[in-house]
């Protein structure tokens, strides 16, 4: 939609202007924060209790589930949004990843060394490797301030009509010849597969018994490939360590 | 708008399509407020300095004799009095040490609220589980919450080290008497008061720290 952000302070303006957009077209946020749930949880009250009287409610929900991806397959709608609060390191990556492929858009609020470029739609980085920015409030910022322009931006109807359609655009998750998708339903010869443009029945003869969960690529009606899910994390590049 | 003022108005129609002025604004709007948290966390640590050590000497005293922490507060707050506790519990450096939130439990929570109230579900918990050489930590914003002063007062008559986190002008807790010492972050946006409030438990975290390594026998 925009070229790349250059600031944390651009980055957090767009970030709230694609938020707000979703929330008008009906979304729901879900928060996940592996390594310090209390983020999760504050982000949802944020949204949910605002601080401002008078401001709306909007709907955000804390992912506490010890399996958050089964917990949220059967939760979330496509253009739902996934807010994750972790290190470069989270468990929150595979999440990310699912969301991606089910038709969310993905925001990260993280600290220390930054995630690959594109590993969520939009990512707001804390640039430092201390042990202290989770807890002494600077992780805490971001969101803060995140909550505070998307309702700048509910002041501007005229601009949230504009579907700032993430997921139509090319996915880090695939190419334009095909998109990963996950089994729902699987037969002998077919599945139903979700991805981020629906639901769908494929062929699956090329390859072979699959079981619900599975990641399969597509093309042209026909699962051509199977995706071991931590293939589909390492595709959008190297995962640096985390410090702790 | 039909009588030719709508140029004053650009927006109220709701036919406003180009997005850079905004985001523009935004960015802007942040850097502000960034700017203004920073401001805020100086004055704050220059004011309270001194009473962060203080009591930072006597939770390490505390804890040496076996202490254990418990904290509390409500929404963003509980949120936060969490964030203390697993800082403290389990922190990515130095001594963990026994501290727990006591806003994490959504069935003792509801059994309180429901059976004997809401201004007791923190003070109920502190006469089941705390002694007289714990530690209770209240964090607050408007420094009013009627739960974190009825607790306040039942671990100050039971002989816990008593310390609250407030904004605004402090608010009842700042008056209350029952708090061995009470932070306030003087600020009326609840966001910049959270985050400095945060800040302050890292200092006061690392202080703990500091002290206990302090002590520690032959090192």
């Amino acid at each position: 939609m925009t070229a790349r952000p250059v600031t944390a302070a651009a980055d957090l303006a767009t970030t709230a202007l694609t938020l707000a957009r979703r929330f008008a077209a009906g979304a729901t946020m879900w928060c996940l924060a592996p390594d310090w749930p209390e983020h999760a949880h504050h982000v949802a009250v944020e949204f949910v209790h605002p601080v401002i009287m008078g401001k709306r409610a909007l709907p955000a929900v804390a992912v506490v589930d010890h399996d958050p991806v089964s917990w949220l397959r059967v939760q979330v709608r496509r253009h739902d949004v996934l807010l994750v609060v972790g290190r470069a390191s989270t468990a929150g990556r595979s999440v990310l990843e699912r969301a991606r492929i089910w038709g969310l858009t993905t925001v990260w609020i993280g600290c220390g060394p930054r995630p690959e470029p594109g590993a969520a739609d939009h990512v707001v980085w804390v640039d430092d490797d201390g042990p202290a920015a989770p807890y002494d409030g600077r992780v805490t910022q971001p969101y803060h301030l995140l909550w505070e322009l998307t309702h700048v931006c509910f002041e501007h109807p005229g601009l949230l009509t504009t579907v700032d359609d993430a997921a139509d655009e090319v996915c880090v998750t695939c190419s334009d010849e095909g998109s990963v998708a996950e089994v729902v339903e699987a037969g002998t010869a077919h599945a139903v597969v979700r991805d981020r443009r629906g639901t769908t029945t494929v062929d699956t003869l090329l390859v072979g018994a699959v079981v619900p969960g599975d990641l399969v690529l597509l093309h042209a009606g026909t699962a051509i490939a199977r995706i071991d899910a931590v293939d589909a994390v390492a595709r959008g590049g190297a995962v640096e360590a985390g410090r702790t | 708008m039909a009588d030719g003022t709508d140029f004053l108005y650009p927006f109220i129609e709701g036919d406003e399509r180009d997005a850079g002025a905004l985001l523009v604004d935004l960015a802007a709007s942040v850097d502000a407020k960034v700017a203004a948290a920073d401001a805020l966390r100086e004055t704050t640590f220059a004011r309270l300095g001194t009473e962060v050590s203080v009591t930072a000497r006597s939770m390490a005293d505390r804890f040496r004799r076996g202490a254990r922490l418990f904290t509390f507060g409500n929404g963003g707050s509980a949120t936060d009095a969490r964030s203390l506790a697993s800082l403290f519990g389990r922190p990515p450096a130095g001594r963990p040490l026994p501290a727990r939130c006591l806003a994490d439990d959504p069935a003792v929570l509801t059994a309180l609220a429901n059976d004997v109230g809401f201004e007791l579900v923190f003070t109920r918990q502190l006469i089941a589980h705390a002694g007289l050489d714990d530690i209770a930590v209240g964090i607050s914003t408007s420094g009013n919450s009627r739960n974190l002063l009825s607790a306040f007062e039942h671990a100050a008559r039971d002989g816990l080290l008593t310390l609250g986190l407030a904004g605004y002008d402090g608010g009842e807790m700042r008056a209350c008497g029952a708090l061995d010492a009470c932070f306030v972050v003087e600020s009326d946006s609840v966001h910049r008061i959270q985050e400095v409030q945060a800040a302050l438990v890292w200092r006061l975290w690392s202080e703990v720290q500091g002290c206990l390594d302090e002590d520690a026998p032959g090192v």
